[in-house]
């Protein structure tokens, strides 16, 4: 677990990038358990008014929860975990999961996170995850 | 969506935290050890299709996109462990033709106690939209 002393307020989380492959997706569909077409069916999701399949909300969020744990160091230290789904993630795009320490309580040892996940596309940032939030526990 | 569905609770439904099943969440996110927090999906999908196939709720699941997430944890979950996991609506809104629905889910351990409550905005868009 992440030592109190070498946390401060405003300090960045390392930023956390990958590209999401439709073999991710469909991996993550068997391990999560949303089997929704959208994510799997190029058909079906451009019927949804899409250009192809997009990869789950909760996908992105999970990228989104491995930048937090990497940085607190262990997946017990996260006490809550937040995320607002803005913008979809087509296959073959670079998901970039970061964060900043927006709060520390020293009393109860934690500290809220502010995170997000952004992806360029078209030469324009977009927030599959505007507003993530995360409260973990420090040592 | 029918907004009297305010406030349905549904029956528990069991959830083991499979080891097998963690390891491949694990895997797929590149965390090296333990539980990764939003692994509490799993547990959130066993008890959905009782909620996707409520017809006093009436929720079409083929209109839905996923607004927003939020796990708060009393304790990890262990590997290995059954849980009851207890889904309720918690808050219906119709705004623009699109519906708002909050599904809460309390996922109790083998004492009663509340190890994790999970809650999913879904919003299912207007037909034709």
């Amino acid at each position: 677990m992440r030592g109190r002393a070498t946390v401060s307020v405003g300090q960045e989380l390392p930023a956390l990038a990958r590209v999401v492959t439709r073999e991710d997706v469909k991996a993550y569909a068997d391990v999560g358990g949303d089997q929704n077409p959208l994510h799997q069916d190029d058909a079906f999701a451009r019927s949804a008014g899409f250009p192809g399949v997009i990869a789950h909300g909760m996908f992105t969020m999970g990228h989104m929860a491995a930048a937090i744990v990497a940085w607190v160091g262990e997946p017990d230290a996260v006490l809550a975990i937040s995320a607002q789904f803005r913008a979809p993630v087509f296959v073959g795009e670079t998901i970039v999961a970061g964060g900043r320490v927006r709060s520390i309580e020293d009393r109860s040892a934690t500290a809220i996170l502010e995170t997000w996940v952004t992806v360029e596309r078209n030469g324009r940032t977009e927030w599959p995850v505007k507003k993530g939030e995360a409260r973990v526990r420090l040592a | 969506m029918n907004p009297a569905a305010e406030g349905t609770t549904y029956p528990a439904v069991p959830f083991v935290v499979e080891p097998s099943r963690v390891a491949a969440f694990r895997s797929l996110f590149g965390i090296s050890r333990g539980i990764p927090p939003t692994f509490v999906t799993a547990a959130e999908f066993a008890a959905f299709p009782q909620i996707v196939s409520d017809r006093h709720l009436d929720l079409d699941f083929s209109r839905v996109v996923h607004g927003s997430q939020t796990y708060r944890f009393r304790r990890p979950l262990h590997e290995g462990e059954e849980l009851a996991v207890r889904a309720r609506i918690e808050a219906i809104r119709i705004r623009g033709g699109n519906g708002f629905v909050t599904i809460a889910m309390d996922l109790e351990d083998a004492d009663g106690v509340v190890v994790c409550t999970a809650r999913s905005q879904m919003i299912e868009r207007a037909a034709g939209a």
